[in-house]
């Protein structure tokens, strides 16, 4: 089930230029942390089946399978692979010794996009204000896992609206069990009753 | 009696104690971390509840998601098998606190037998011969003081240690000054607590324990002993019993004096004894391990007791319901712990997915193994794949029987230590029940595996 959504990026092979492997590595974790979520949302919202940037030396593409429905999405997982490896024969041959390290920085990020999961073993308390709709931010608070009298924090894994609940209020969780389903904002924006926010929600910026 | 147990452990054990919850007609819940959702005891329990990451502190070693884990489902006992929290007298406490039970000694016996130091001076005090040693040291020219009094060659040990972690073995001042501040920092950071002694180091000892029983109205049972000297660095490879080392006169005396002291001294419930036996034949007591052992299972072929059985029992508040001359250990029984470990590499943990599993059967032929073709070895925990116990009616038929056993048994997909368990077999000190603890470091291991394969 893993890898519904798969996307890649690849790189010019690095050569042993210091500084220009730092670019790369800033330009991989920017990649990572920034441009993937955008894009995996814009995907999710569309109807495209593909979708490809370029951006200097990269290029990130990112394929939706045929006839991915909600169901399977809930176990999607996207991973962003760097293999430097690859561009190797096409340019610097033997200067690319520690070269490859750049590109092995490859940053698998598992994206846990469409749940919220419980952080622990015990019951579960939704907070009484959520409502399906409600737009939520990532690291947004909707809840709270009672662990021997000690609560734990139920966080919001990304930006996004409450869909539906998995779990009752105080009933017994497992680690890492899903709780409440967070549809992606994009996708969500015609959902009716879209009004409430937990948090005033400011325009993020978004490629 | 309990109505469903709670096992918060992994592996091969889990399953143990899970075939002891059934045979009881209890119920069980079995407790595991998210690298462990494929497991076999996961996927053969009536129910199952993940508690946390793969990291252990997070899961096995949480106390507080594995009472959560117990109260949520319903449990009104814990078993914590072996390592983790099975020797936590903190842990054991706060399930009681929590309305639970804790299945192993109680708290407080807990605690009392936490410091070996201090064991060895209670046990001491009721009998039972000790290996000269230091207090608790308090700075290096302390060290090197006691050290002296108690003779060259030492072993420093952290008091909180278990399992041969953080010892070191000094055969001079000079050495002693040099390992005192390294061996405190190591058990700071193993253990969280920095506490040493040292005890005099007997070359060429053997390992002998003693299995005991006390229920909470103070009957108490021996089952006879194990012979664990078959060890690399300081972890047992192969155990059998009854042991090569002993006549039966000093078996006898031995048992009886660590049954008596133990109930002295107010322990409850099932426990091993350690004792060194050195080249006379003399023993000296070492350590109590307050849990279930990896190697019960030799015990059981050889006394017929489910010992697990009897642990949960003697927790729930049950008379033993059997006296000394109702244990009769019949044959011998010797034990092969199956590890992913590469001999050729320096025996460094392996990982992986196990493409083939067969386990051997035939007359005497135990199994205990959480292997299933498929399954995923995962790279976090203990490196034990399961323990093949053989039992015959006498040490030579025991020893064919396991190399018949040994061929049988398959595990492909992840380098194991199969092989060189075949080699110790074949080898002259081994066959004639000379093995010392420190053979294997001594002589290497490739020599065994070299003749073996000849």
């Amino acid at each position: 089930m893993p890898g519904d959504r798969k996307a890649e990026t690849r790189t010019a092979p690095p050569g042993d230029d210091p500084a220009r492997t730092m670019r790369d590595h800033q330009a991989i974790s920017r990649l990572a942390d920034d441009l993937l979520p955008a894009l995996i949302a814009k995907l999710a919202s569309s109807g495209l089946g593909e979708i490809e940037v370029r951006e200097g030396s990269f290029r990130a593409r990112l394929r939706k399978p045929a006839g991915a429905d909600a169901a399977k999405r809930a176990a999607g997982r996207s991973a962003v692979d760097g293999h430097a490896g690859h561009g190797h024969a096409a340019g610097r041959g033997s200067a690319a010794i520690h070269g490859t390290r750049a590109g092995e920085a490859a940053v698998e990020q598992e994206a846990t996009l469409v749940a919220a999961t419980s952080p622990a073993v015990g019951i579960y308390h939704p907070r009484r204000e959520l409502s399906l709709g409600m737009r939520v931010r990532a690291g947004d608070k909707i809840g709270t896992v009672d662990v021997l009298g000690v609560n734990q924090d139920v966080f919001v894994p990304i930006d996004g609206v409450i869909g539906t609940s998995l779990a009752e209020a105080g009933e017994a969780v497992e680690y890492g069990q899903e709780l409440v389903r967070i549809e992606l904002a994009e996708r969500a924006s015609g959902h009716e009753g879209a009004r409430g926010e937990l948090e005033p929600a400011g325009a993020r910026g978004k490629a | 009696m309990f109505s469903k147990i709670l096992i918060a452990n992994r592996g091969e054990i889990a399953l143990r104690i899970l075939r002891a919850c059934r045979g009881l007609g209890i119920g069980a819940v079995v407790a595991y971390s998210e690298a462990d959702r494929d497991s076999l005891a996961a996927q053969l329990a009536d129910e199952a509840i993940c508690i946390g990451p793969a990291d252990s502190r997070h899961s096995y070693l949480s106390a507080p998601s594995v009472i959560s884990a117990a109260i949520v489902t319903g449990c009104d006992a814990i078993h914590p098998g072996y390592g983790f929290l099975s020797e936590d007298g903190a842990f054991a406490d706060m399930v009681r606190a929590h309305g639970l039970t804790f299945i192993g000694p109680p708290a407080e016996v807990l605690e009392r037998f936490a410091s070996k130091e201090a064991t060895r001076h209670l046990l001491a005090s009721h009998g039972l011969p000790t290996i000269p040693g230091s207090g608790m040291l308090r700075d290096e020219a302390h060290a090197l003081e006691e050290a002296e009094r108690v003779g060259y060659p030492v072993i420093i040990k952290p008091s909180a240690g278990g399992g041969g972690k953080g010892m070191r073995l000094v055969r001079t001042p000079r050495e002693l000054e040099a390992t005192f501040k390294v061996s405190r920092s190591e058990a700071k950071a193993a253990f969280g607590d920095d506490a040493l002694y040292l005890e005099r180091f007997i070359d060429d000892n053997r390992h002998v324990e003693v299995q005991v029983a006390v229920d909470r109205f103070g009957h108490a049972i021996h089952m006879g002993e194990r012979d664990c000297s078959v060890q690399r660095r300081h972890q047992k490879l192969i155990e059998e019993t009854p042991s090569p080392a002993l006549t039966e006169a000093t078996r006898q005396d031995l048992c009886r004096r660590a049954v008596e002291a133990v109930v002295a001294a107010g322990y409850e419930n099932l426990g091993t004894l350690e004792f060194l036996v050195d080249s006379n034949g003399d023993a000296y007591f070492i350590e109590i391990n307050c849990r279930i052992q990896v190697e019960h299972p030799i015990t059981e072929l050889c006394t017929g007791v489910d010992m697990v059985a009897m642990q949960i029992k003697i927790a729930a508040g049950e008379p033993l319901g059997m006296s000394q001359s109702d244990i009769v250990s019949r044959g011998h029984a010797i034990e092969f712990r199956i590890l992913a470990e590469d001999p050729a590499k320096d025996f460094r943990p392996q990982a992986g997915q196990v493409s083939a599993y067969l386990a051997p059967g035939g007359v005497g032929v135990r199994m205990d193994s959480h292997l299933y073709p498929g399954y995923e070895v995962p790279s976090y925990y203990d490196s034990l794949l399961g323990k093949l116990c053989i039992w015959a009616p006498d040490r030579p038929t025991a020893i064919a029987r396991a190399d018949t056993a040994l061929r049988e048994l398959l595990v492909d997909g992840v380098i194991t230590n199969i092989e060189l368990h075949r080699a110790i077999l074949a080898n002259k000190v081994f066959v004639d029940g000379r093995v010392t603890t420190n053979l294997l470091d001594r002589v290497g291991t490739a020599p065994f595996v070299a003749a073996g394969s000849r």
